[in-house]
């Protein structure tokens, strides 16, 4: 077992160019799926490894609640830890865990906020147009899902680029996209390092969205310019923290992508670039779960002969 | 608001006319209360407001015929119902959905806005982009390909 429990732990920093890969070569739809799955088994077998650590480290500090041959020497040969590794795991556990439950609670107190603010309007329509100045345009999930849209921002649409900005909206609320960003939200949390996946998935279920408005009203072009005039009439972007390093941000890069052709749908061969990089990035997930699941087995049986009951 | 309307075939009787009527001015009144009131408000808070010896259950009879003319609306507020204006409850939406966007930052996993705002390069790039899109043959046409 040695060092490989740490594995699970630095895995996730192979999510940047994962996520780059996929943003470049797989169709928008299979990129959130892929990305969405890794984040989540990366996560679950960080917390893991995380769990065995503290296990392991902790249960011989004195007024724990573990039985003490839990880290009896031949369990800390098979685990490379220190004390300092297993307190270190514990403030790594809490911390994940007030995260995590604190997204969790801000996502369901935005619903549930939204859905009181919406709560008026009547329920005819899913759409809801609501007079101000500010151009904004909003995909509002949960039972009824509702789409949110300024007067301004209608206004500053032809009817055309409306209609694609509705089909977009509505593709965010029947693909449930909500449901992926929270589990990218969460598995983020978890790891740090798998930042650069949510960002990603954040990024692909518009792109998704885009694809979905694009096929619905049948001009790519007309979605592309959509996009790009709703984004010229929303303005105040803080400047960003590195403009000399500033790459171009996602709406230039939505427009571009619309209005190149479209991606097929179809997983990359396993030839192919795109293909071999989605192997490599599913084989290091499969590492990481490996290691994991091969820690705690390895653990639990030691655990087991080492419990005097 | 054809509020001439609250109760449309009255006036057969001549009493029958005076209470109908009776009604269609009460009607303007709780209408007139509501687009004073500083937000959505309770049927007694209207109740108070009317004055007069109006009973509870009016007020509910008229809120009720108001709502189903879509006069006015209704939200659940804890376990009463809050009424307010139909004219007002666009503009208050808006500005309570404005109030929570501008208080919640962190809302992007819930709410998926249809663009971000741009910095000043992406405002350029997106120019050119639109610009060259528009420019090039077939613009705005259909296709599926190029």
């Amino acid at each position: 077992m040695g060092s490989f429990v740490f594995l699970p732990l630095v895995l996730p920093l192979t999510s940047l160019p994962i996520a780059r890969l996929a943003e470049h070569h797989l169709h928008p739809r299979n990129a959130v799926r892929l990305l969405s799955w890794i984040g989540v088994t990366m996560a679950v077998c960080s917390t893991l490894a995380l769990g065995l650590l503290f296990v392991v480290g902790t249960a011989q500090i004195p007024g724990n609640p573990l039985p003490d041959s839990w880290s009896d020497p031949e369990i800390r040969t098979a685990v490379p830890f220190h004390e300092e590794v297993g307190t270190a795991a514990v403030a790594g556990l809490v911390t994940v865990l007030t995260a995590c439950s604190r997204s969790l609670r801000r996502h369901l107190r935005i619903r549930a906020r939204a859905h009181r603010v919406l709560a008026p309007m009547p329920l005819d329509s899913d759409l809801v147009v609501l007079p101000d100045p500010e151009p904004y345009a909003y995909a509002v999930p949960g039972g009824p899902g509702r789409v949110v849209v300024s007067a301004t921002m209608m206004d500053s649409l032809d009817a055309d680029e409306q209609r694609a900005l509705l089909a977009h909206e509505r593709s965010h609320l029947a693909n449930r996209h909500h449901r992926y960003l929270l589990a990218a939200q969460l598995a983020s949390c978890v790891n740090p390092f798998l930042r650069p996946l949510q960002r990603a998935v954040g990024y692909a279920t518009e792109r998704w969205a885009d694809e979905e408005a694009a096929d619905s009203v049948g001009d790519r072009r007309l979605t592309a310019r959509a996009v790009a005039r709703a984004a010229l009439v929303t303005r105040g972007a803080p400047p960003p923290a590195f403009a000399a390093f500033a790459a171009p941000g996602p709406v230039p890069r939505r427009v571009t992508a619309l209005l190149s052709p479209a991606l097929g749908e179809a997983w990359p061969p396993p030839a192919s670039p795109a293909g071999l990089a989605a192997m490599v990035a599913a084989a290091g997930t499969a590492v990481s779960a490996v290691s994991a699941l091969n820690a705690a087995v390895a653990l639990l049986l030691l655990v087991k002969a080492a419990t005097p009951w | 608001m054809e509020l001439a309307g609250v109760d449309p075939g009255h006036g057969e009787g001549d009493e029958g006319g005076r209470r109908r009527r009776g009604q269609g001015e009460l009607a303007t009144e709780v209408l007139s209360v509501l687009h004073r009131a500083p937000g959505p408000v309770t049927a007694s808070w209207v109740q108070e407001q009317v004055g007069g010896e109006l009973a509870y259950t009016t007020v509910m009879t008229i809120l009720s015929r108001l709502l189903a003319k879509q006069a006015v609306v209704r939200s659940r507020a804890g376990r009463a119902y809050v009424w307010s204006a139909a004219a007002d409850a666009a503009g208050l939406t808006a500005r309570r959905m404005r109030r929570m966007l501008d208080t919640e930052p962190d809302r992007d996993a819930v709410l998926a806005s249809f663009v971000t705002a741009l910095t000043p390069e992406d405002e350029q790039l997106l120019r050119s982009l639109l610009n060259a899109a528009e420019a090039a043959p077939g613009a705005g046409g259909r296709d599926d390909g190029r």
